[in-house]
């Protein structure tokens, strides 16, 4: 694995981990204050700074430690995270994802930004409050943290000189102790450390540990062996010593423990003031000059030994993913063992126990290259089509039909479907990340307008194909902008208004009959009709003396070149809203709607299919070629009568359905299939919903039936088709092109064919192959 | 990697001990099970407390066997090493660098 590959892990880590530290903050903003979180939290940014630090990202390492150590303030309870610490803590969060994808990407972090935020988040851990002074009543926080040899870079703004002196690590030799021995009182600690298994697959080291405990004080150890298996029992890669070690320093508790931050994880780990009255080990004392054992990177700055172990340590963390598989098997060979071995239970079993935690951990997760999931995805594809190839052929050339082999068919043809469902199930993602890509969206752009808003997000772990997710970020942040802009009114008119001056912005997304529907709701104004009507009629969008319904009215909002905010911002309003919002939904198979309640705010309901590897299209006949007309499309389907036709100009004609008149469109025509009208009484007429909202009725000549199709790219593997969105194979072997329903309304309407249409573009995009 | 000289019975310790010779390091101490066993450790610059862990059961193990397990010299490093994680290995030094 060379270093890039583990970088790329690293970055991965880092998103989770961010998406960790942003939930977790957001969970204490809500008033959860439950330990584990805060954890969790301070753990996010402090795996990122370690990891940071085995890549020389300064700009993340100097910053990451900073949050950290006001993070750790909120951990030991010396900072209370009210919600204006939190509002901190969440800019900080932004921060720091932007400078993991500016030291990914390249690219920069406004310098200013972060030097800002970096006063803030000191002043924090100063126990300042940002609403500002306090200072005095505020509790000091945590003195020693900052003092620790902390792996920030001389260039970088130096971490909060939490104890008032100022101090600042030295180095440190036994050399010539006494002779400059400090003036402070000396306290003697007692420290027990016993590493776990785990502690060593990551790649730390308990002797590097000791050597830096040996740095801030005079030490004596006594090394506990007890543990020690017999030689054949043993597992190498075990951790059978523990260590208790007294340390004699003018130096705090929490100076010793961040000797072992990276560590804390994997060890037992007790510090505390040595109890003269304990019972006596007989301790090895540890007074000479360790510099031999320094490694040669920390040599050149000799305090620094915590970053260049804290970067190596971080570079075996990087490597835990690949060391996983291995953990997992070692884990075997000790549950064997022990079977053999009654003798070294009880070491053993804890070190059964570790490990199989380790291998339980691995089974949960793998990284898979999106790549080889397409390709497994497309070859399932094809294994659908051969499927269905094969039982065509099976039933055109057995005219008894009693065979076992259409038997054998039958269920593999049931097998082929959960292979693909399982498959298709191999790319389903949950919506989390960019839900939560969103909430940081509602904190910006509320801040840039000085609204308070609160993003709610209901369903985050429903599951959608990733290339839909990928997707739908773009216009979701749109919605979410226009929401947090338009939507939600000012404070002032909030509370005017007897509301809340807070607002709420909603985010939920649920399964709903094979489809995800996304809700994007907000409890602002609703929209203004008579001012919409007002715009579209401005703009020569409708005529001036149109009666629409409330309905329509508020779709109005989803025509192109609509704005309707009186000044153009840098947040919306520049006549692209929400027509791109729509076009980008739609060109996933999916549609929008927007229902308002004047006063109460208005719901935008996204529907979308949970895949764009496959559709579930009605299979058709039109002037002799096979067409596939996506499902989601299709309202209704209809025998047309004659005596409903109407004729109307010299070529269109018209339906009638139900007390209401729909324009009639050929299907055949449109394609060029053929150069006469097909008479409409013939045929079947496939009611569709288009992008405009109106209504049209294909005329197709027959219906074949309904079927799961594969979606194949005709870019990729011809050439784009107007009007066609794709292809798939049939059972029989012959291609049958899938229609770009959207297009050929458009082009029903007089629009040129060629015209693209959103839809094409992006199925084929998605198709596989 | 640790290799094994011509002589049965000796056994050079590489320079680097780390996690990763943890399984080496026993896998050549028991293919030499049985045999007295004198040991090279002068050539170490970096031990970690794993191939210690090994090293010391092997110890116990020919103890129990009664064989001979010897360090015939030993680094500065890994003198200060043991010394540092506060194991004594006085009794395993050959008589004539015994200090």
């Amino acid at each position: 694995m060379d270093m890039n590959e583990i970088k790329e892990i690293f970055f991965q880590e880092c998103e989770e981990q961010l998406a960790e530290l942003e939930s977790g903050l957001l969970k204490l903003n809500d008033g959860d204050r439950d330990p584990e979180t805060v954890n969790a939290v301070f753990r996010a940014v402090h795996s990122i700074k370690g990891g940071a630090g085995a890549f020389g990202l300064d700009d993340l390492v100097s910053f990451a430690h900073v949050f950290e150590t006001t993070l750790d303030c909120v951990r030991s309870n010396k900072l209370e995270p009210t919600q204006d610490v939190l509002k901190v803590m969440l800019r900080s969060a932004d921060v720091l994802a932007d400078l993991v994808s500016a030291s990914r990407d390249g690219g920069s972090v406004e310098e200013s930004r972060t030097r800002g935020l970096l006063k803030e988040l000191e002043a924090l851990a100063r126990g300042e409050m940002p609403t500002g002074g306090g200072a005095a009543e505020a509790p000091k926080p945590a003195p020693a943290k900052a003092a620790a040899p902390a792996p920030v870079p001389a260039a970088a703004p130096a971490p909060a000189p939490t104890d008032e002196s100022g101090f600042q690590p030295i180095p440190f030799t036994f050399d010539g102790f006494g002779a400059d021995e400090p003036a402070e009182d000396l306290s003697v600690f007692e420290v027990s450390f016993k590493p776990r298994r785990d502690l060593y697959a990551k790649g730390n080291e308990a002797a590097l540990l000791l050597r830096d405990l040996s740095r801030v004080g005079e030490m004596s150890i006594n090394c506990d062996m007890d543990q020690l298996p017999a030689f054949d029992k043993m597992d190498p890669e075990g951790a059978y010593f523990s260590w208790t070690i007294q340390v004699k320093t003018a130096k705090s508790e929490q100076d010793i423990r961040t000797v072992f931050e990276f560590a804390e994880w994997d060890c037992d780990l007790d510090v505390k003031v040595a109890d003269s009255s304990a019972e006596e080990l007989p301790m090895v004392p540890v007074p000479f000059d360790l510099s031999i054992l320094d490694d040669g990177t920390s040599d050149a700055d000799g305090d620094d030994g915590g970053a260049a172990e804290a970067a190596a340590q971080a570079v075996a963390a990087a490597e835990t993913a690949t060391n996983v598989t291995k953990m997992a098997a070692a884990a075997a060979r000790v549950e064997k063992k022990e079977s053999q071995a009654a003798a070294a239970a009880a070491a053993a079993a804890a070190n059964a126990a570790n490990a199989a935690n380790a291998a339980n951990s691995a089974g949960q997760t793998i990284r898979v290259d999106l790549d080889r999931v397409d390709r497994l995805i497309n070859l399932v594809g094809e294994l659908v089509i051969n499927q269905a190839m094969l039982s065509q052929s099976v039933i055109e050339n057995d005219t008894t039909g009693t065979s076992s082999i259409n038997m054998g068919l039958e269920e593999l043809q049931q097998l082929t479907r959960e292979i693909q469902d399982s498959v298709m199930a191999i790319r389903a993602q949950p919506v989390k990340p960019v839900f939560q890509r969103m909430s940081r969206i509602v904190r910006e752009v509320a801040d840039m307008v000085g609204k308070s808003i609160r993003l709610v997000t209901e369903g985050e772990n429903t599951e959608v194909d990733k290339t839909v997710i990928d997707k739908l970020a773009e216009p979701l942040t749109h919605m979410i902008r226009n929401a947090v802009d338009h939507g939600i009114e000012s404070p002032e008119r909030r509370e005017a208004a007897g509301k809340n001056p807070e607002g709420t912005v909603k985010l939920t997304a649920k399964h709903r009959s094979g489809r995800i529907v996304i809700e994007l709701s907000d409890d602002g104004a609703g929209i203004n009709r008579e001012k919409v009507k007002q715009k579209a009629i401005d703009k020569d969008l409708i005529p001036a003396d149109s009666n629409l319904t409330d309905e329509e009215i508020d779709n109005l909002i989803f025509m192109p070149g609509f704005s309707t905010a009186d000044k153009i911002s840098d947040i919306s309003g520049r006549g692209v809203g929400m027509d791109v919002v729509k076009r980008s939904i739609q060109a996933l198979g999916g549609r929008i709607s927007i229902s308002s309640r004047p006063g109460n705010g208005s719901t935008f309901t996204m529907s979308l299919p949970l895949t764009l590897a496959v559709l579930d299209g009605m299979v058709v006949t039109v002037a002799g070629q096979t067409l596939v007309v996506p499902l989601t499309a299709i309202v209704e389907t209809l025998q047309p009568e004659a005596s409903a036709i109407h004729s109307f100009g010299a070529n269109q004609r018209l339906i009638s359905i139900r007390n209401s008149f729909c324009p009639l469109v050929d299907v055949g025509r449109i394609l060029n299939f053929r150069s006469i009208q097909a008479n409409p009484v013939e045929g079947v007429a496939l009611l569709v919903e288009s992008e405009g909202g109106g209504q049209r009725a294909l005329m197709v000549d027959a219906i074949q039936g309904q079927r799961q199709v594969v979606i194949k790219s005709l870019e990729a593997n011809y050439t784009h088709v107007p009007g066609i969105a794709a292809a798939t194979i049939l059972g029989d072997g012959r291609v049958a092109l899938i229609l770009d329903v959207d297009a050929v309304v458009a082009a029903s309407r007089g629009q040129s064919l060629r015209q693209d249409s959103g839809m094409k573009a992006d199925m084929s995009l998605a198709a596989t192959g | 990697m640790a290799s094994g000289k011509a002589v049965t019975g000796s056994l050079k310790l590489v320079s680097v001990l780390d996690l990763n010779e943890a399984s080496v390091l026993h896998g050549q101490l028991s293919s030499m099970r049985g045999k007295d066993l004198s040991i090279d450790a002068s050539g170490v610059d970096r031990v970690g407390v794993q191939c210690v862990q090994v090293l010391m059961a092997a110890a116990n193990a020919w103890e129990e066997d009664k064989k001979k397990f010897v360090f015939e010299t030993v680094s500065d490093a890994f003198r200060k090493t043991m010394q540092l994680i506060g194991i004594n290995i006085d009794h395993l030094l050959a008589k004539e660098i015994q200090q």
